[in-house]
């Protein structure tokens, strides 16, 4: 991932976010593809928030007489199973409007946590200098030492598994790169003329950091944001896959996916399509976004547009 | 240059501990371990004596505190499910993930140059829009999903590769039986295509548009406009300049790629029941193994490492703007 | 670009040649493939403790006597066995001119050794021999009466000890004296009719034959973990016996052409078990379930048979207790499902519902990935427990590192799911889980005299009828107060190529000593 490169020289403040907005929806409907990024990932959160209302079923209500039914076969009470039924009789679609909240969930609330954590340490890292520097960037190394899956396997057997120990987990594989950007920058910042005036007018040193270093350096962690939210949720599928992350009676995309490789042998297609093409398609949809984000930031294309 | 040397040594030492350390304590917050080492209807005296047996009984600092005096005599502890030394167990694993992460690593290198060079000449056309489709699509696909696709279709519909086994070349290799070795390499390659398809396509997404962001930024450079304005022909313009320099971020990214690609072996090796390191050190740290999680853990981390170090040091060779002061980032 | 073009043709030709080459290298006429699920740790016989890795050791092994599919009490080692009149001493009479793989001879002094080694507390083992066959049998030590005769002497008369002694594996003295611990993992000297001829952990072990009775050269045992992989390669012909065949996936390797699945009634006692210790009484629900109305209203609430057919794709064999169908108690009938009763039942018993229509909350534990589609039948039971008022909060544990600690401390419940392994060869076999109040195994602090007041006499009868007797009566104890819920013996799935003959045993135990081409 190349670099991104900061327009350091004006400090960015209120008025031009909206200038920005509107330069923002020119550029992205003329980029055509990050359009259906936004509106695949509206339709998720919708799917997310107002999946109870939306969901023909209760995701975990089981039919053992009906299992296995092909989509679009007639469900208990009349319903319809749109995507067809699981091993228990479970309607796949309501559990896919369901999962849509706990990967979405896990996925934003991991780089919450992520994201607080290594932004938090990397401006202090960064402006502070000296051994806490040292101390936090050698964690972050001992950290990235060794591969995430491994440490999030560890965590996880050993916690036990469940929603918040999955967010926790995710979230500090995360914090790392959002450090190391965030302390480059600040670093660059630091000496910087408007840094210089606010310690000249005895802003208190938490106040630099928090209100004039870190406006400036939170386009760039957009982009990360968004590359990493598609991370994340791969890794939750890797580990529901695994059987390490949520219980089985809350669906999630990556546990549906793990629950679907028996039944595969037997034809039975539709469990690890649509979940799958869920997982890939917001996957995908963070990535348009973040790439078109990371052109969209960089000033030397500003020109052009 | 010698200085840094050392220090980055020093340093990765450091990690090394406390990566051990970390482990350890991971493994032993989940309770008494003891429990996973008698059989189901042992009584109460036997479990006790295991316990002693094992070692379970002692303060927590002292089990970790002889463990590192054991490592440092090259002593890994036996493990605890197979009752053989620890590191022979995780050594005996490791080539077969070897050879997936290097299978793999290939596929994703071989592809991903003519692909992204080819994406970034014709930057702009359908070419170039495609190629970065497929990328994106190979960036956001789960790989054990894929390997499931792969083992239904490939396995079952067209039974064209073995969906799961492994036939060994390194390990002869290694041992000096080359005729072995050799002759074994078809079939090597042959069980090694689908997992190796499944841990690579990420990688070959993330390389191919890594070639083609770099190529492109360099096709922007000066010198190369110079270059061709000398009416020097377009290919020898890329080759000899452009290409010269676009391959430094892509030889950082070799040496992360095989740490990168370790990690993501687990998922895979699982999936295609395939005898590596991922899957031993899965199935260890749900058996509380202790010795065999630290052995491989260690091993696991000390080739990332040593790679990361390497790579820094190419850098350092091959791009004297690098300054040496300071850690990375 | 040409030159990347041609690369990538050659390494494509190159794949095409190694497929035309090796395609067919898998199959052989000598050699079998048994695909199993788990990975084996050892062979050395002290320390062997799993399922599987007990099956290809007994191909290594040969023991003093064995137990047939329907269990027979077959002479294998030694062709005689004399009890002492107190009951404390097996003698065991081997036959002449036996060997072991070195060469080296096999009489009563290597039988002597072998069972001492185990217990030997200096090689501080803890497999299923000592942990298991010497706690339960209460082995003492063994001695050579003469070259051919081996005494093993007991603590106490016990009815099942000639069928535990079948499981301990046998080999000469020399050769083991001589090996290190390590080595005797690794490079088992056997008595049976194949040896080790490679072992590449987690990934497969290679047995050659070496004598009679055995109908293939070699057997060839591939470790796939993953059920579905497995399934694959049974239909791809790479694999000729496969484990633990997932319900799900019995209909596609059926319709294969290639193999078939064969479904055998298993030994294993399926159950939900109810936690009675004082502490758990004192956890909601946990007053409820100490009554034993409670428990038998509870009988009717889950709906056995669909959870097999369903579940299990099978109709499975219902059990009315915990002994296997054949040995069982002749008058007792499966509980039948009906869920009007048990509410009513449960009314009767003081436990009516409120005005949310719940009548009481309780845990149901269990571990997952241990059982056929253990997980379902788990999430079905609560279900069917929720439709007659129950408030079922449900936990789902990783079973070797959560489950099984709370197993051995036997605190796991309320609720909890489990399945024992029992036996066809004796009905206190498997009772034997229960004999006593404080055994590691009674689960459920199961404390009725009515059961446990009759074990002495049990024991202690020599007369078959007297003893029938008993059992039967403590059976209907069981069956009506009991502390399970009544299940199932689950089902075992092997799928079996077409290309061999061969049949699958009830007991979990796989031998293909007598498996042929077709």
């Amino acid at each position: 991932m190349t670099e991104v490169q900061i327009n350091a020289e004006a400090p960015q403040s209120g008025n031009g976010f909206r200038a920005e907005m509107r330069r923002a929806r020119r550029v992205m409907i003329a980029a055509r593809w990050p359009v259906f990024a936004v509106l695949f990932l509206l339709v998720a959160a919708i799917a997310a928030t107002l999946g109870g209302l939306l969901a023909p079923f209760d995701p975990n209500r089981q039919n053992l007489m009906l299992r296995l039914a092909d989509p679009m076969s007639v469900g208990p009470d009349g319903g319809l199973f749109l995507l067809g039924s699981d091993a228990l009789g479970r309607d796949v679609f309501s559990r896919l409007l369901y999962g849509a909240r706990v990967s979405l969930t896990v996925g934003f609330a991991a780089i919450a946590v992520g994201g607080s954590i290594g932004i938090t340490a990397g401006l202090l890292s960064g402006y502070f200098g000296g051994w806490l520097d040292d101390a936090i960037m050698r964690l972050g190394d001992i950290q990235l030492a060794f591969p995430f899956i491994l440490l999030a396997i560890m965590f996880l057997v050993v916690l036990g598994s469940g929603v918040w120990n999955l967010i926790l987990v995710l979230g500090i594989g995360q914090w790392v790169t959002y450090a190391r950007i965030v302390r480059a920058d600040t670093l660059s910042l630091r000496e910087k003329e408007f840094v210089e005036a606010a310690r000249a007018m005895g802003d208190s040193t938490l106040s630099i950091i928090f209100r004039t270093i870190l406006p400036n350096i939170l386009a760039p962690l957009t982009v990360i944001a968004s590359f990493n939210v598609a991370s994340v949720i791969l890794s939750e599928a890797a580990l529901s896959f695994l059987g390490l992350g949520v219980p089985p009676d809350v669906p999630t995309w990556g546990s549906m996916l793990a629950e679907s490789r028996d039944t595969l042998v037997a034809n039975k297609w539709w469990l690890a399509i649509f979940p799958g093409l869920a997982i890939m398609l917001t996957v995908l949809s963070f990535n348009i976004l973040g790439d078109w984000l990371r052109d969209f930031l960089d000033p030397r294309l500003r020109e052009r547009t | 240059m010698g200085a840094y040397i050392v220090r980055r040594l020093l340093q990765s030492i450091i990690v090394v501990i406390g990566v051990t350390l970390v482990s350890f304590l991971a493994l032993q917050a989940g309770g008494d371990p003891t429990y996973l080492f008698v059989s189901e209807r042992a009584s109460a005296e036997e479990i006790e004596a295991t316990r002693i047996a094992l070692g379970f009984d002692r303060p927590l600092h002292e089990q970790y505190l002889s463990f590192v005096a054991d490592l440092t005599r090259g002593d890994f502890g036996q493990s605890l499910s197979y009752r053989q030394p620890a590191m022979e167990i995780v050594l005996e694993a490791l080539p077969a993930t070897i050879e997936l992460t290097f299978f793999a690593m290939l596929l994703a290198l071989l592809l991903a140059i003519p692909l992204g060079v080819l994406a970034a000449i014709n930057r702009g056309t359908a070419w170039d829009g495609s190629i970065t489709t497929v990328s994106m699509l190979g960036q956001s696909i789960p790989s054990f999903w894929m390997g499931i696709m792969m083992i239904l279709f490939f396995g079952l519909y067209i039974r064209l590769f073995p969906i799961s086994g492994h036939v060994p070349f390194l390990t002869p290799l290694i041992a000096g039986d080359f005729g072995t070795a050799f002759s074994n390499l078809p079939r090597t390659i042959y069980h090694l295509v689908l997992p190796g398809i499944a841990v690579g396509t990420y990688s070959l997404a993330r390389n191919t548009r890594l070639v083609r962001s770099s190529l492109l930024e360099v096709l922007e450079q000066d010198y190369v406009r110079t270059a061709r304005s000398k009416g020097i022909p377009e290919l020898r313009v890329l080759v000899s300049h452009a290409l010269r320099n676009a391959w430094l971020p892509v030889v950082t990214i070799i040496g992360l790629e095989f740490g990168f690609l370790l990690g993501g072996v687990v998922v895979v090796e699982t999936v295609f029941s395939y005898p590596g390191i991922g899957r031993l050190l899965f199935a260890a740290i749900n058996q509380r193994d202790i010795p065999l999680v630290q052995a491989g853990v260690i091993l696991l981390a000390s080739i990332f490492i040593l790679l990361n170090l390497l790579v820094d040091l190419i850098y350092v060779r091959l791009d004297p703007r690098v300054k040496l002061a300071g850690g990375r980032g | 670009m040409k030159s990347h073009g041609s690369l990538i043709r050659t390494i494509a030709a190159g794949c095409l040649c190694a497929v035309l080459l090796i395609g067919c290298v898998e199959q052989s006429d000598d050699t079998i493939v048994v695909g199993l699920s788990a990975d084996i740790t050892t062979f050395e016989p002290g320390m062997i403790s799993s399922r599987d890795n007990s099956n290809i050791a007994r191909h290594i092994f040969s023991s003093l006597f064995a137990l047939g599919p329907e269990g027979e009490h077959i002479p294998e080692l030694a062709h005689t066995l004399d009890v002492t009149e107190d009951g404390t001493g097996y003698i065991y009479t081997l036959n002449e001119g036996l060997t072991c793989h070195d060469g080296e001879s096999l009489t009563a002094e290597d039988v002597a050794y072998t069972f001492n080694r185990i217990a030997d507390p200096v090689n501080r083992f803890t497999g299923n021999a000592p942990g298991f066959v010497f706690t339960s049998i209460g082995f003492q030590n063994a001695e050579a009466l003469d070259e051919l005769r081996v005494q093993i002497n007991i603590e106490r008369k016990n009815p099942i000890a000639f069928g535990l002694i079948t499981e301990i594996n046998v080999h000469c003295k020399d050769s083991y004296e001589q090996m290190s611990l390590d080595e005797a993992a690794t490079s088992p000297i056997g008595s049976g009719p194949y040896k080790l001829a490679s072992w590449t952990r987690g990934s497969e072990v290679v047995l050659e034959k070496v004598r009679e009775p055995a109908n293939f050269e070699r057997i060839v045992w591939r470790i796939i973990p993953e059920a579905s992989t497995r399934t694959a390669e049974l239909i791809a012909g790479n694999a000729d016996i496969i484990t633990n065949v997932v319900p799900e996936q019995v209909d596609a390797i059926n319709e294969s052409g290639r193999a078939e699945v064969q479904i055998v009634s298993g030994t294993r006692r399926m159950y939900l078990g109810y936690n009675l210790s004082e502490e758990h009484a004192a956890l909601p629900g946990g007053d409820a379930i100490q009554d034993p109305d409670v428990r038998r209203a509870l009988q009717y609430a889950v709906d056995v048979s669909t959870i097999c057919l369903q579940l299990l794709g099978v109709e499975c064999e219902r059990a009315t207790g915990l002994v296997n169908i054949q040995n069982a108690n002749p008058d007792l009938t499966p509980y039948s499902y009906d869920p009007e009763l048990a509410e009513r039942l449960l009314d009767e018993a003081g436990w009516p519902r409120d005005d949310e229509g719940t009548r009481f909350a309780i845990r149901m534990q269990a571990g997952q990935g241990r059982y056929v589609n253990d997980v379902n039948v788990v999430l079905a039971i609560a279900q069917y427990l929720e439709d007659v008022g129950l408030d079922i909060e449900l936990e789902l544990m990783e079973w070797a590192s959560v489950y099984t600690p709370l197993l051995r401390e036997r605190s796991m419940g309320p609720l909890f799911f489990l399945g024992t392994g029992g036996g066809l060869w004796s009905p206190i076999y498997d009772m034997t889980d229960i004999a006593q109040v404080g055994s590691g195994t009674n689960y459920t602090h199961w404390s009725d005299p009515r059961w446990f007041d009759r074990w002495p006499d049990l024991v202690n009868t020599d007369d078959q009828d007297e003893q029938r007797a008993i059992i039967n009566e403590m059976l209907e104890v069981f069956y009506d107060d009991g502390p399970w819920l009544h299940m199932y013996f689950q089902p075992d799935f092997y799928g079996v190529s077409n290309r061999i003959q061969w049949t699958a045993r009830r007991d979990e135990y796989i031998e293909v000593f007598e498996a042929t081409l077709r």
